[in-house]
């Protein structure tokens, strides 16, 4: 069954305002989750529960936060960039978040940025609504 | 144990923030189960000095007007690592608004630069006489401990 | 002052809900802080007896291999107060446990009425705070909590569900 982009969007809204007791008026599509919003790993667990049971589709942590195995690697990590591999992988785990920008400077410290409201919404539309 | 979850007051600014210490001691009863191999501030008790820290600002801003002041709600209050006995906890508390009969903060402890809890708080006051006159002189002997406390703080 | 704060379970569900007692009496000296002349249990106090309700719930779920940690007050609401003479109902449902947490909601009544609701979420330390020190044994359920699971389970009248 088919859900509207904003159906979507209202129901993201209200789980990140039950979830991480912030106003409404907070939760705009492009407020950062960790910046603007404060959340933080206990918070992306809740916020994978409450969404698997809004939605009625199992979501996979990694695909949605930020990966911490990935950021702790070595293999991924070097001088607080990430490696090409890194990215790579990056990628191939969070397709619906857009790396463009962050490719050309892959700083640790900027990956924050990148996970925004607009962000589950998109990732919930593509997974309720994948043909 | 003396239900009193704060020390000392390091700064008030009335009606906006104020800044308390928590000293915790291997003295205090609770810690013997909390837990016996591993003594660690209780995460409510955490809560419950950032709570009266807060009521210190209200009794403050409000000029001791109400007697009672008790927690409203408690939101995505987050526990980030624990405090051993001998720590010194500090409390830093935000005034979003405070009115006469209710009031709400953001509230967060630190050891040294460390964070160990943080949450949002909402808290209402009131006095017991305006249920029943009979219990005007209640509210002013809580009132009259609370004025004590506030001076033996440093917060007025 | 004892770090216990519900009294006795007196229903419980394996991996689902359980429900616990707590008596407010007079007898329990910090009341009488909280405030000189008017004694009401502290909210705080209420958030600790869910606490512990829910968390000995979700650790017997996982037949207490994990340390189960407080990590989340999400919610605590509190409706009315509770006073010397008040025996407290306090009911846990556990909405989510998985490997890494767990996440409850709770009800504390105080007869017919709803005092509080809160929910929570509990961390399996193990899994998570790496870099941080504790003990390895499970030193959050210790004698004194797995005893009042053994009191109930051992009642002759409670009714026990079976895991």
């Amino acid at each position: 069954m088919a859900i509207s982009r904003e159906e979507i969007c209202i129901k993201v809204r209200e789980t990140l305002v039950d979830a991480l007791g912030v106003d409404d008026d907070e939760v705009t599509d492009e407020a950062t989750l960790m910046g603007d919003l404060g959340a933080e790993s206990i918070d992306f667990l809740d916020i994978v529960f409450r969404l698997e049971k809004a939605f009625g589709i199992k979501i996979p942590r990694e695909e949605l936060f930020p990966p911490e195995n990935l950021l702790n690697d070595a293999h991924y990590v070097e001088n607080g960039k990430l490696t090409a591999e890194g990215l790579t992988k990056l990628k191939a785990q969070m397709p619906h978040v857009d790396f463009t920008e962050f490719s050309r400077d892959p700083d640790l410290n900027k990956l924050p940025d990148l996970f925004r409201v607009k962000s589950i919404c998109d990732y919930i539309d593509s997974n309720v609504n994948a043909a | 144990m003396k239900f009193i979850l704060l020390d000392k007051v390091l700064s008030i600014e009335v009606g906006r923030r104020i800044e308390a210490v928590k000293a915790l001691s291997l003295a205090e009863e609770y810690l013997g189960d909390h837990f016996p191999s591993f003594p660690v501030l209780p995460g409510v008790l955490m809560i419950e000095g950032l709570l009266q820290t807060a009521a210190m600002l209200v009794r403050v801003t409000n000029d001791f007007r109400q007697s009672m002041i008790v927690l409203q709600e408690a939101r995505n209050v987050k526990y980030k690592s624990f405090v051993k006995p001998g720590s010194l906890v500090r409390m830093e508390v935000q005034a979003k608004n405070i009115e006469e009969q209710s009031s709400s903060f953001f509230g967060a402890s630190y050891v040294g630069d460390e964070p160990m809890v943080e949450g949002r708080l909402k808290l209402r006051h009131y006095n017991l006489a305006e249920e029943n006159p009979k219990w005007s002189s209640v509210d002013a002997r809580i009132i009259r401990e609370m004025k004590q406390r506030a001076q033996l703080l440093g917060a007025c | 002052m004892r770090w216990i704060w519900i009294d006795k379970f007196v229903e419980f569900e394996s991996g689902k809900r359980a429900a616990a007692i707590k008596n407010v009496s007079l007898a329990e000296e910090h009341l009488h802080d909280h405030f000189p002349g008017y004694p009401v249990m502290p909210q705080s106090l209420m958030i600790e007896a869910m606490a512990q309700t829910s968390g000995i719930l979700v650790g017997e779920a996982r037949h207490f291999q994990e340390k189960v940690i407080l990590a989340k007050i999400t919610k605590a609401v509190f409706h009315a107060l509770a006073r010397p003479g008040d025996q407290l109902r306090l009911e846990a449902e556990i909405e989510n446990l998985t490997e890494e947490a767990a996440a409850i909601n709770g009800t504390i009544r105080c007869g017919e009425k709803v005092i509080g609701e809160i929910s929570l979420m509990f961390s399996h330390i193990d899994k998570n705070l790496a870099g941080m020190e504790f003990p390895e044994e499970n030193f959050v359920f210790n004698e004194q909590f797995m005893s009042l699971l053994q009191f109930y389970l051992e009642d002759p009248e409670s009714s026990v569900q079976s895991s």
